[in-house]
This record gives structure tokens, sequence and C-alpha cells, in this order.
């Protein structure tokens, strides 16, 4: 069994304006605010091609490896709908603005990108029941009409709903790193549509396309469902209908939309009402110079001149402000490979548990630093450095009112330390003789017994060396 | 007599105060409404004046296809019978901007599509010279107010010769610019790569003063140019040494009464010292059926927008699907409907390479041999059209009508400046000359226009501007 899996990307651009008019491109204002005879179909009205589009379709193109063509042009895409004002979508059908790009995946697996087209968005629906031939009735706002899209279609390269899982977060990666947009999938600033065929050594699938899929979580689970559904079908002997199928992702399941001869005959032609559109070499030339660094270029730095694993400059550089943040503490005069594990396994797991993104204001490098600075000389454990900063995640105190305020600092006094130890002795006689019979690997186990007793305050190493001092002196 | 006055002769009475502003314009308001109610050229009346200029005290009318703020803008169509404009189209704006009063909005066969006004979805204009007869369409409405004097100048649209056609079967001049030099925004769009604006006039100057007033470049209509072409500068210049090229083709079948007609035309433009030659430019004869091919094609989509859900007539059902079928079936008149479906089968997937692409490669065609023609000659001329206004009804076939746009077509086509002026009567009805030129040479088409008209004389009114 071989799975081919292709991805239809839309992504909203943030403009200041619309794509061909001069509406806010702002998809939260009050609805039907944001419009004007051009972008509700009045008669009449025609579109004007925001330049603030190309420069960022560009840059995107350019981000993804594509070849810019000098001209492009657009075409309209023509469907009824009630989101559709003008009867028709302006995109770029017979020569859009870019092809032949791509994207690597972290194994080195190579997503080849078709091409990317300018396009422009409909408005929103709302419908007094879920579906619109349930409805009784149905609201339109437009707003979001006439909002610009680039779709962005890769070649069929991808073999695992893992590897689509994470072409779409790269590609998040790169679109926010280079700021043309949002690559917000929960608010549909990015979707992604799915096309998947299944075939065995006889036979293959038809084309299966998965609309409505709104994570990045679901685009995995959304095709192992599917992956999962026609290897069912075809294990049953039975054809695999080609069809536009939807995620429902209140049930984890997709449901077919529409067949095949169902499909829409758009009647595509070239858009009389805008001109070619010309791009300069010298455009294109300017704009790849001010391309910032992308993830990937990052990382690979990171991880050649800064010395940081792999895996920890791979993360540290898919995201700008988190990227940004480790290279200041880098620069206040931390290790870089120290600070990156602090900030992957410590400050990324407060946030992660929390589910919300990285803010830097939370954990500022000047208390990262003093944490770590504690726990490098000793002066608090690595169990209480976290605590520390929970803490300072939660109410943004200062690590050092904290470690006083909670009395947290180290014990390495060993005066202090004896009785304890004594203690945790004279509680494990058993332990005690098994350390005696020659299991010396048991030592771990009163260490954390003093740990325990002292709330992590005890400096282990000391502890290690009192427990061995005091057992081998019984001897 | 003032209804007999140019624009030009207007502003002239009231600059000298033989008349005052208010005057003019209560004379033609006064005039419209008396006449009107035998010609049928307005679809609504109304007086709105903006700014202050140099036609300040010039009443106009325009095509109902064109918007104007406040105003109803039917496009002589159901689905549209109660749509209020939202905003001013741009050539109506620079009009206004110049002081000129709309008196009104004029009738069209419905969203353009004709060639007599009996396609509008309310009733056909009449001609003034003979009021059993259309007075061409789709500007028709417009062409009739001009040549009854109802207003000394209109705005027309021409997608295939919409304003040349009825100025032709009016007796009056009708220009259509370059394509690119008038801003389509507010024109209702019925074929984006055709449609342009211009006026309908009683003279050349006037269409030239009228021509310069809407051109330039419009940052709401990304098809604009922007280039600067004095018309009137040169107007009065000769034509000495020009050479008209009269297309083969446009010869052929022509019948005698026209043939004889532009024989005199011809006449006359050598005495002027003018040469003129019949060559061939063969692509010519696949012009209409290019331009029956595109302008379909573009108008369904371009008419998709009328679909019942924000503006204009709403058939309520109780699914999406129905109220699209019944808005759209009640809403559109039989030849919109036609050319609705014409243009969607040509554009399907199925079809789409042998017709829309095939024309598009016709089209380039055309366009080059009417540009090669043009390299060696200053104008392309021949009759504007092959017949005299006919009678209402008397044209039932679509393919007969079609026909009506076979000398006009062309300039749409390769996007070229061209103008009709009245060359004879026939029966006592009007035929007009055509003059088409290169992109941008705007002015020369004015100019050999202006020269001819001189040595033509004046050119009647229909019986003296009253009616049989």
């Amino acid at each position: 069994m071989k799975t081919v899996i292709g991805l239809e990307i839309h992504t909203q651009l943030s403009t200041e304006t619309k794509a061909f008019c001069s509406c806010k491109n702002d998809v939260y204002a009050e609805v039907n605010t944001n419009i004007c005879p051009v972008c509700t179909g009045q008669p009449g009205a025609l579109p004007i091609l925001n330049d603030q589009v190309v420069e960022y379709a560009i840059r995107a193109a350019l981000s993804l490896e594509c070849e810019i063509h000098e001209i492009s042009s657009f075409d309209r895409k023509n469907y009824f709908y009630p989101d559709l004002p003008k009867g028709y979508q302006i995109t770029q059908y017979f020569h859009p603005i870019a092809t032949n790009g791509h994207v690597d995946l972290n194994n080195g697996k190579r997503i080849r990108i078709q091409r990317i087209h300018i396009e422009e968005d409909a408005g929103k629906m709302f419908h007094s029941s879920e579906t619109i031939t349930e409805a009784r009735s149905s609201l339109v706002d437009l707003n979001r009409c006439g909002i610009p899209l680039i779709e962005i279609v890769t070649e069929p390269d991808m073999e695992k709903p893992e590897e689509a899982r994470e072409f779409m977060e790269k590609l998040r990666d790169i679109l926010r790193t280079i700021e043309v947009s949002t690559g917000n999938m929960e608010v549909g600033a990015l979707r992604c549509d799915a096309n998947v065929s299944i075939r065995d050594k006889e036979r293959s699938s038809s084309r299966v396309e998965v609309k409505n899929i709104n994570s990045f979580k679901f685009v995995q689970r959304a095709l192992e469902y599917e992956i999962e559904r026609i290897t069912e079908v075809m294990k049953n002997g039975e054809n695999v209908p080609q069809e536009t199928r939807g995620w429902d992702s209140l049930t984890k399941s997709t449901v077919s939309m529409r067949s095949k001869e169902a499909e829409n005959d758009y009647r595509y032609f070239p858009e009389p009402d805008l001109p070619i559109l010309v791009i300069s070499k010298e455009r294109i030339d300017r704009i790849k110079k001010e391309l910032p660094e992308l993830p990937d270029e990052k990382a690979e730095k990171y991880e050649k001149t800064l010395g940081v694993t792999r895996d920890n400059a791979k993360i540290l550089a898919k995201d700008k402000t988190l990227s940004k943040y480790f290279e200041n503490a880098v620069a206040s005069g931390l290790s870089a490979k120290d600070t990156s594990n602090w900030i992957v396994n410590e400050v990324l797991a407060l946030f992660n548990s929390d589910s919300t993104e990285f803010n830097h204001e939370r954990i500022s490098i000047d208390n990262l630093k003093k944490i770590m600075d504690y726990t490098n000389s000793s002066k608090i454990s690595r169990l209480v450095a976290k605590e520390v900063m929970a803490e300072v995640y939660k109410s943004g105190k200062d690590p050092d009112t904290i470690v006083r305020g909670k009395n947290l600092l180290q014990v390495s006094n060993e005066n202090e330390l004896i009785s304890v130890v004594k203690e945790v002795i004279a509680e494990n006689p058993d332990t005690v003789a098994k350390y005696k019979s020659g299991k010396t690997s048991v030592l771990g186990f009163f260490v954390g017994g003093v740990m325990k007793k002292t709330k992590g305050k005890a400096d282990p190493k000391i502890v290690g060396k009192l427990i061995k001092q005091l057992l081998d002196d019984e001897n | 007599m003032l209804f007999k006055k140019s624009v030009e002769g207007l502003i002239e009475a009231i600059k000298h105060r033989e008349l005052s502003e208010e005057e003019v314009i209560e004379y033609f308001v006064k005039r419209s409404s008396k006449l009107n109610s035998k010609l049928k050229a307005f679809l609504s009346t109304c007086k709105i004046k903006k700014g202050k200029g140099f036609l300040s005290g010039i009443p106009f009318a325009i095509k109902d296809n064109m918007q104007l703020e406040n105003m109803k803008t039917t496009c002589g169509s159901r689905i549209l019978e109660d749509y209020g404009s939202t905003y001013t189209a741009t050539a109506v704006q620079k009009i206004l901007n110049m002081g000129a009063t709309v008196l009104g909005k004029t009738n069209l066969d419905e969203f353009a599509m004709g060639s007599s006004t009996e396609y509008s979805a309310f009733f056909p204009t009449k001609n003034p010279w003979d009021v059993e007869r259309v007075p061409g369409g789709s500007s028709g409405g417009s062409a009739a107010a001009v040549a009854a004097g109802l207003v000394p100048f209109a705005l027309g649209s021409d997608t295939g010769g919409s304003v040349r056609q009825p100025a032709s079967f009016c007796g009056i001049v009708g220009y259509k610019p370059t394509y690119g030099l008038v801003s389509r925004y507010g024109l209702s769009a019925f074929a984006s790569s055709l449609d342009q604006i211009g006026p309908l006039t009683k003279t050349v100057r006037d269409a030239a003063i009228i021509g310069k007033t809407i051109m330039g470049i419009d940052p709401n209509d990304a098809t604009t140019v922007d280039k600067k072409i004095d018309l009137i500068d040169k107007i009065e210049s000769n034509v000495e040494g020009m050479r008209l090229a009269v297309p083969v083709e446009f010869m052929k079948d022509l019948n005698q009464n026209v043939k004889n007609t532009f024989k005199k035309f011809i006449e006359d433009v050598k005495r002027l010292g003018v040469e003129v030659e019949e060559v061939p430019i063969p692509s010519l004869k696949y012009a209409v059926a290019v331009y029956y091919v595109i302008a379909p094609a573009e108008a369904s989509s371009n008419l998709s927008r009328y679909d019942g859900i924000r503006y204009g007539l709403r058939v309520e059902e109780d699914s999406v699907a129905g109220i699209y079928n019944q808005t759209r079936d009640k809403g559109f008149g039989s030849e919109v409907k036609r050319r609705i479906m014409l243009g969607t089968f040509t554009l399907s997937a199925a079809y789409y390479d042998a017709y829309f692409d095939k024309a598009q490669k016709v089209r380039t065609k055309i366009k080059s041999e009417m540009d090669e023609v043009l390299e060696s000659y200053d104008a392309i001329v021949g009759p504007t059209t092959p017949v005299t206004a006919f009678k209402f009804g008397e044209i039932s076939n679509p393919l007969d009508y079609y026909l009506q746009d076979i000398y006009t077509i062309p300039a749409n086509l390769a996007g070229l400046p061209s103008v009709s002026v009245p060359m004879g009567l026939i029966d006592n009805l009007p035929i007009g000359v055509q003059i088409t030129s290169k992109r941008f040479e705007d002015a020369k088409v004015l100019r050999i226009a202006r020269s001819y008209e001189k040595i033509r004389g004046e050119f009647p009114m229909p019986i003296g501007g009253e009616l049989k």
C-alpha cells in the first residue's frame, strides 16, 4: 500500500487593505462595515490590484524557493454562491505568479510546490442551522470578501499524515517569519485542503479531497481517518469514488460533500478588467535581499555555530519571537547550549502546559538568567529552579524575591544535612542491607529520600557524599 | 430654436449673455417633457447639477447603464428595475464637475444587448425621423434624445457599435474613443474588453469637446491609460494628402442605396485632397462571429452578480438555487438569456478551446490586420450600418439582427477610435459614415470627420425638430 498526499493551501495575506479595493483588511470589524461598491459587486464597479498583495506574494514565493514569473495574469473563476458577490472569484488560473518551489521536511524529504497564485477571499455565511440546505435563513458578512489570499499547491509528494502536518507547520513558520500572514489555522487565516489516494500492487483508489481542516492537529487526524477509510473500502473490493469530503472536527470523521459529477465547471477565462501583472527582475532581487533569515537557515546556524542540538535548534528557529529571545539571552552572556536546553525544556514547557503562545514578557531574559545562575552555582537545585520558574511565569515576581521569600537556597552545609541523612538511613534498614551486600546503586534511593525531606533544597552532590561516607563508615 | 444649437453654440450664447444658464436648462426641460411622451427616450428624468465650469447651463442625458448616485440605474432590465446607484460613474462625474445638468437617463436594449431598444424591458424608443422605426441601439434613447433636440448631447456606451449605429440611424455624430481612454468605472459591464463610453452629439466639434472632458486615466479603472490627447487643437486642420482605406469586405453585399450614398462621401472627401482606395482585410469576415463568442462569454460572467442576493429583483424561493433560478428567469429578458447561455456554453471546459480561445486568437488576427492597413492609411472608412433604421419588429431572426453590427464591431475588437458622422439620407432616413484609425489617433479620426462635415454642409434635423 502506498499513500500519496498533496495539499492545496489558502493563506490570507495580512495587507492593510483588500486585494482589489481600498477597504480595510479586517475580518474582526463589525459585520458589513469594511465594504464598498467593488467588494460588494455593485454594477459598474471595477477591481484595482493592491500592490502590497504582489509584494507579499513575491515574498512568500521566494521563501518557498519558487520561480517568480515576470509576467502573470488574472482570471475569473465563475460560480454562484451567496458569499460571492460578483458571481466569480478573481484568481490566477492560466498564468500564476510563481511555480516550482519546495519545502524540505526535517527528515530531509523534499516536498515540491507546484504553484502559487494570488486570489481573493469570499464573504462569510451565517446559517440558522448547521448547513445551508437545512437552514431556514442565512446571513452574509462581506468584510472578508476581497481579502487577499495566496493559494499554494504542492505536488503529491507526501506519504504520511504526519508529513502533511509537518509541512503545514513549516509553512506557517515561514509565513510568520516573513510577516505576510498570521498563519492562524483556527481562524481561517491558513486553510488546508488535502488530496489523498492510495494504491496497492493491483489497483489504485481515486483521488479524494478532504476540505474544512481547521487545525494542524486535524491535518494529521483527518488524513489518518481518510487513509483508514479508503484502505477499508479497498480491502472490501469496492471502488473508491472520486469525491470531495469534509472533515467534521466534532465526530472526528469525514463526510461526503459532493461527487466528481457534481463539481462545478468554473468557466475560467482571462479577467478583462485587470491588465497583465508585470514584475521586474529588480523588484524580485530587492525583495530577495530584504527577506529575513528563514527558520531552517536559522536552525542550521544555531546548530553549526552555537553548538545547539539539532532538535533544539529547530524548535528555537521556528518562531520569530522565540528565536529573538534565545539570541538575546545568548548575547547577554549565557551559554548557547545551556540556554537552549533551558528554553526548550523548561520555558516552553510552561507555555505548552497552558497551551498558550510563547511570550517573552512572561519570563524575561533577566529572570531566566537569574534562575540559570542560581542553578549553575548550585545555590538552588534543578527541581527548585523549575518551581521558581513556574512562579515567575505565574506571578511575574523576581526570582530573587521568590528564592528569598520561600527560603529555597540549597543547603550544602554538611552539618545541617547530616542529621537528615542519618534519619533516612535509620528509616531504611533493608536498603542499607542491600547496599552492604554490594548493591551500590541504591545510593540514589537515599539521595532521593533526603531531597524529599528537604523539599529539594539539599545539594544532591553533598548528600550523596555524606550517605556514602556514613554507610561505608559502618563497615 | 435653441434645440438646433450645438453644445458649443449654447456655450457661446450663455457667454455672450444672450441666454442665462437657467433659461437654457428650463427650455430643454420643457422640450424634453413635451416630446418624450412621443419618443420615449428617457427611462427616468431628473435635474442634477453638481459643479461649475465651462458646461454650466448645458443639459445632457446619460444612458441608463451608467451609475448616477441616488438615481435608479436600471440597465433597461427588470432585474434592476428598482436599483438605486450608490456612486457616480467617472465619465458622468467629469461632466458634472464641468457644471452640466443631467436631465435624464435614457432607454437602451437590456444591458446594452441589442441594436434597436426593442429589447428594453420597459418600452422601445422611437426614431425621431419616423416613429414607426427603431432609433438603433443599444444607446437608442440617447441617440433619439439628441437627434430630436431633447438635450444637446448625451453619453452612450459602445460594445459592438452601440453609440455609432444609433447615431447613424438618428442622423447625429457618435464617437467611440480608443479603448482605455475613457474610464468604465460606473458603467454596468456588458463585455469588459469591448465596452467604451462615448458621446452622442449634433456636431463633430461637440463630440471632441465632450470626448476630451470624459477622457483620462482613472485610479478606479485599471484598463485606462495615462495619455493626454487634445481632440480640439488640430480639429480644423486640413486633411489634404491623407489616405483612406475602404475594406473590400464592407462593399461586397452592400445595397445600392447605401452604396450610392457612400460614393457621394468618397467624392466629397476626394475634393479635400484625400486619396481613397479599396483594401482587402480578409479576417474582417470573422468579426461578427468572433464578437458573438467573446461578448456573450464576458457578459455571462459580468451578469452573474445579478443573483437576487444583495440588491435588485429577488424572487423568494425555499432554496438558494431556487432564488437564483427564479430571480434570473423573471429578471432577464430573452435576448439577455440567449447571450448568457451562449457565453456559458463557449466558456465551459469542454468548449473553451474550440470557441473562446479560438475567438481570442482570431481577435488578435483582426487587430493585427487592421493595424497593418493603418500603417499605410490614415483611416479605414465605410458606411456605419448596412441599412437605414428598420421598422419595429422587422428583424426577428437573431442572426440577421446581429449583422446590424457588422461594420462597427471591428473597432471594438481592435480597441480602435471610431466615429460615425451623418453622410446622407435615403428615403428621408439618415445613414452615417464611419471613420476608424489607429489606437490613440482619436484626434485624427475627429479631424477627418470634421473636414468631411464642413464639406458636407449642415445636416437636417428630423422634420425641423418637430415630429410627424
